[in-house]
């Protein structure tokens, strides 16, 4: 699903956001990517969704080389990768339902469609009933499952998600992450960007650990470590 | 773990089909017209402002054509009206002026040939000048016949009457070819400086449409940089996300042009009164009118059409530039 290869980012000053990560995240895989602030995660998520190109070395999404892949390819590629952030990304002006179906749009289904395939993924994420309403009106957590929905609606075989829980409580936080496992269930690859060392202990799943853009761990995380 | 669903591989399939997504488009389209223009209408007072700025820039133009083609239609009269006068020589007999008068009716670009003799004339001039008293003392009638002569609708213009006196004047038994076409020159002179100005201004005026227009799409578009960013996110190509933007454009040059017009009509029904009662004492007869239906259509479709331009400029130039962080 996803293959990094010698991929390093340096930035205009110098700066060396990750340096040669090599890494493979096989399709229907689950990861957590850990590492202080700074150590590089939000770059690698970047690049794999293409919002930065990598300086140097190769990766591959899907099969396809996308390190030098054109402009005008992007916007395609995008819309097979789910993509939830911390700040939920939302579009206040528009009703839950409008956030939700947003994908579909762009790919043209009929507005019928639409509706039905986002009232499903809401339903998925345990907001029916909330199609109407703004995202200014809805609490953090219901805020974060509209981001949710809006990634998976059109079943994309790939989901980054960059510190998904970090605005969230404990039990929040753990209904989070059981959401994305019953979606990786479904056979989604989901890679999540998260610096809560304590719910990637409880998660047990394959950790991909940055520190200062060197990839220093790759395997389960023990508790004990930290 | 269950048994895992296998989902789609490459990142270039087409989930919808060629005729679904043909009718989806048009639906968008149908739907962004809609949506841009209420959605102008959540910032009424500076929609309003704008479209208002925009219909005085366009009413302009607007007003100086519907002016232009009513004074080409007076000066079209004032062309039409003009005669031959032919002063023949005074020791000219009947029987040539009868045969000027047979060779003149041949020439094609002459409608009528009137003629007036010189008993005629004096008994008009005694008539016209009051001086009938004086003039019984002369001893000799000194005015010659005259035949007026009126060309064909085809030879009124200023070109076709001097090529008519051209030909005139070669007759032998006309003394002086006369023609009152030079005021008309001069007239149509400076009416060609005035519209040569007249269109300079409309230039500029046109420009500062499409800025105006051009400044409130980039201000939309800065404005709502965060909902582009998401939008490129979650997979919007430029073409996608500019459509509002082009129709918002559209609506902005279209309701200035709406603005225009209503602008011009109301002119001519100010100016309407006045100019029946200039002509009223000319004893002409002359009607002021207002911009035709094409006219009112090419306005609208000028107007939308420089909105879109404007707003086509502004989305290249500033959407590209945006990428999500």
């Amino acid at each position: 699903m996803i293959l990094f290869e010698e991929v390093s980012k340096i930035y205009g000053d110098n700066q060396i956001a990750l340096n040669k990560v090599d890494f493979h995240l096989k399709q229907g895989e689950m990861a957590f990517l850990t590492g202080h602030s700074g150590s590089g995660k939000s770059t690698l998520l970047k690049l794999v969704s293409l919002m930065e190109r990598p300086t140097t070395g190769r990766i591959v999404l899907n099969g396809n080389d996308i390190s030098h892949i054109k402009g005008d390819d992007i916007p395609y590629l995008r819309r097979h990768i789910g993509m939830i952030f911390q700040d939920h990304r939302l579009l206040m002006n528009r009703t839950v339902l409008d956030n939700v179906g947003l994908p579909l749009l762009i790919e043209g289904y009929s507005s019928f469609e639409i509706r039905r395939r986002s009232l499903a993924a809401l339903d998925k994420v345990g907001l029916t009933g909330k199609e109407h309403s703004f995202p200014i009106n809805l609490s953090g957590g219901e805020q974060q499952r509209v981001g949710i929905a809006r990634a998976i609606i059109n079943q994309p075989p790939l989901l980054l998600a960059d510190e998904p829980t970090g605005n969230l409580d404990p039990k929040l936080s753990l209904e989070i992450l059981s959401l994305f496992e019953s979606l990786n269930q479904f056979g989604m690859s989901v890679l999540i960007a998260t610096h809560d060392l304590g719910l990637i202990a409880k998660m047990r799943y394959r950790t991909l650990t940055l520190r200062e853009g060197d990839m220093i761990n790759d395997g389960l995380l023990r508790e004990r470590n930290e | 773990m269950g048994a895992k669903r296998k989902l789609s591989g490459s990142p270039k399939i087409n989930k919808v089909s060629f005729l679904a997504r043909v009718k989806a488009s048009l639906s968008q389209h149908v739907h962004q017209l809609s949506s841009s223009f209420f959605e102008l209408w959540k910032t009424p007072f500076a929609t309003l402002m704008t479209i208002l700025v925009l219909g005085i820039a366009l009413s302009l133009p607007t007003v100086f054509h519907v002016v232009y083609k009513n004074v080409e239609r007076v000066s079209g009269q004032w062309d039409s009206a003009s005669e031959v006068s032919l002063f023949l020589k005074k020791d000219i007999s009947e029987e040539r002026v009868q045969v000027l008068i047979n060779k003149l009716g041949l020439y094609k670009d002459i409608e009528t040939v009137t003629y007036i003799s010189r008993h005629q004339a004096l008994e008009e001039f005694k008539e016209m000048s009051g001086f009938s008293k004086a003039l019984n003392y002369l001893d000799e009638n000194p005015l010659p016949a005259v035949l007026v002569v009126v060309p064909v609708k085809g030879a009124m213009n200023t070109a076709g009457s001097k090529l008519l006196v051209a030909k005139l004047e070669r007759e032998q038994d006309i003394d002086l070819v006369r023609v009152d076409i030079d005021w008309i020159e001069k007239l149509q002179a400076i009416f060609y400086l005035v519209v040569d100005v007249v269109i300079g201004i409309a230039t500029l005026l046109l420009l500062s449409v499409l800025l105006i227009v051009s400044n409130t799409i980039r201000l939309n578009i800065l404005n709502q940089r965060a909902e582009i960013e998401v939008l490129k996110l979650v997979g919007a190509t430029n073409s996608f996300i500019q459509l509002p933007y082009l129709y918002i454009g559209a609506w902005y040059g279209f309701l200035g042009g709406v603005i225009a017009w209503l602008f011009s009509f109301v002119l001519v029904i100010w100016l309407e009164s006045g100019v029946m009662n200039l002509t009223g004492l000319y004893q002409a007869n002359f009607e002021l009118i207002s911009l035709s239906f094409d006219g009112t259509i090419i306005l609208l479709v000028t107007s939308a059409l420089l909105g879109l331009i404007a707003s086509f400029i502004s989305v290249k130039q500033y959407l590209v530039t945006i990428e999500p962080k």
